[in-house]
């Protein structure tokens, strides 16, 4: 029996068919799936840790306050939650350049969720408030092929028995796992 | 950091609309900052309700109590903020297989025996001859790898533990003898000032191990216990030489402790208040000295060493990567 494709197996979780198992990949691990792999892995396996430091709360504010009145919160099976403005498009926001990469997969996800699970085709938009730039993104042809290998790419890395090892990068400095990672 | 708070007058430590007060048998009302705490230790006869128990499980912080005869007496630990399933299995796991065992046991105690060298070559740059300890010391660490049980490993410590404490009479300022390790009351001066001093560091091992998901009732040298923390314990034996003897020796080498510090009983010799007080404004002070980390980059605390142990094992019982017990490297 050859293994079953992660992106069968998340539909069919999704829209709750018989599935040999269950896969849920949430927006966050999207954003992982890009940030580093070994974070991923100890998210899926709720590893936490608690570094009492503040670098580790990274992002949130931003995302809490900006555009608060034009949006509205949807949550869809409890595994994915957008913002969809008042012209239908759904929203990301990040608080940094530096996290465009991840933030643009994750709403593509989202996008291709709407789409496949849900049955409805938005487009989305990508917001720095801080830098007041926004950025369209729709999902082609391309975009989708991009989502599909990195779901393939979230299953390997949450069902393998051990993470990928840690690569010192710059992101390492903000991430909760820092002292789990370096402390040797 | 979070701080330790130490009591050692009797009373009542009550919680006072948002904050810990302690009134003491006098009358006086003191007040704890509880947001900045990790623990709270209580030294004298204090009475607490359960109000003052929820409210610091709140805040996360341990009460850690401290009997008169055999130190410590137990924790009321703050519900753990973390519980991972997968990592007691894999604690346990590890455990049952007696290979792995044996592994995490020889590096706990590699850890212990290199610690317990650094103390006493430091005391050999200075004046004195442990040239013979020295290399009995490092004898022991060679035989480690090839112990093939958890018996022989402790069989191994102790050997060493041995030829360490032998270093103690020579160390220690005229007016204090050791004699050999005593528990039980402890007969002496110096048994006494190890009793106190191991129970504190292994006290705050437990607030180090509650950071993490890890059980510390499960353990890999020490048998699992009923009683004690045991992982507690493994973790413990590593810094003692840092955190307890260093701080013995040189409050002792310095007068800051004498023996009118101590007082004895028909068959035991315990610490007076003011000496378990001076004793543990020191530790404190110690647990607060920093160090360059090399992989960190930073300067962490020695109390963060111990929370650093703690994820160094959980992330070696999760990922499979090695563990490497602390060694003291400044
Ligand atoms: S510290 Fe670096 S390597 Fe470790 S999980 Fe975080 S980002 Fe990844």
């Amino acid at each position: 029996m050859s293994a079953p494709d992660p992106v069968e197996l998340l539909l069919q979780t999704a829209r709750d068919d018989a599935s040999p198992e269950e896969f849920r990949v949430t927006g966050v691990m999207m954003q992982y799936y890009v940030v580093c792999k070994r974070e991923l892995w100890f998210h899926s396996r709720h590893v936490e840790i608690d570094r009492g430091n503040a670098a580790v709360v990274r992002g949130t504010n931003v995302d809490e306050t900006a555009y608060a009145d034009k949006r509205k919160h949807v949550s869809i099976d409890g595994t994915i939650a957008i913002d969809v403005l008042d012209d239908g498009r759904v929203m990301e926001v990040k608080p940094s350049s530096a996290l465009v990469e991840p933030a643009k997969l994750q709403l593509l996800y989202y996008l291709w969720y709407l789409k496949h699970v849900v049955g409805v085709e938005k487009s989305g938009v990508l917001a720095h408030p801080t830098e007041r730039k926004r950025e369209d993104v729709e999902l082609g042809e391309e975009e989708s092929e991009r989502v599909e290998n990195a779901i393939r790419g979230v299953y390997d890395v949450v069902t393998s028995d051990s993470p990928p090892s840690a690569t010192e990068k710059p992101v390492c400095d903000s991430c909760a796992y820092h002292d789990f990672c370096w402390s040797c | 950091m979070d701080r330790n708070y130490h009591i050692f007058s009797d009373g009542c430590l009550e919680r006072h609309n948002d904050t810990v007060r302690l009134v003491t048998l006098d009358g006086e009302k003191k007040y704890l900052p509880i947001e900045k705490a990790e623990a709270v230790y209580l030294h004298g006869q204090i009475d607490y309700n359960t109000r003052l128990v929820s409210f610091l499980n709140k805040h996360g912080v341990a009460l850690h109590i401290f009997g008169w005869n055999d130190y410590y007496a137990g924790s009321v630990m703050p519900k753990r903020g973390q519980t991972s399933g997968r990592t007691l299995v894999e604690q346990v796991r590890a455990y049952d297989d007696p290979g792995h065992r044996v592994d995490l046991a020889r590096k706990f105690v590699a850890g212990s025996i290199h610690n317990m060298r650094s103390n006493v070559s430091y005391y050999n740059r200075r004046g004195h001859d442990f040239d013979s300890i020295l290399t009995t010391l490092a004898d022991t660490r060679d035989r480690l790898a090839e112990t093939t049980d958890v018996a022989e490993t402790m069989g191994v410590e102790a050997t060493a533990r041995r030829a360490y404490y032998s270093t103690f009479d020579a160390i220690l300022p005229d007016g204090f003898v050791f004699d050999g390790r005593r528990y039980n009351p402890p007969d002496n001066e110096t048994n006494s000032l190890i009793s106190f001093a191991n129970s504190l560091v292994y006290a705050n091992v437990v607030s180090a191990i509650r950071a993490t998901a890890l059980d510390p009732a499960v353990s890999y040298l020490h048998e699992p216990g009923e009683r004690r923390y045991s992982l507690a314990l493994d973790i413990a034996d590593l810094f003692k030489p840092l955190l307890a003897d260093r701080v013995i020796f040189r409050l002792l080498n310095r007068n800051q402790l004498t023996t009118d510090d101590f007082e004895t009983d028909l068959n035991s010799c315990l610490l007076t208040e003011s000496g378990r007080q001076t004793f543990s404004k020191a530790f404190e002070e110690s647990l607060e000295e920093t160090v360059e980390h090399p992989r960190l980059d930073r300067n962490v605390s020695y109390q963060y060493l111990l929370r650093i142990e703690a994820y160094k094992l959980k992330k070696h019982l999760l990922t499979g990567e090695a563990y490497i017990s602390f060694k003291r490297w400044w």
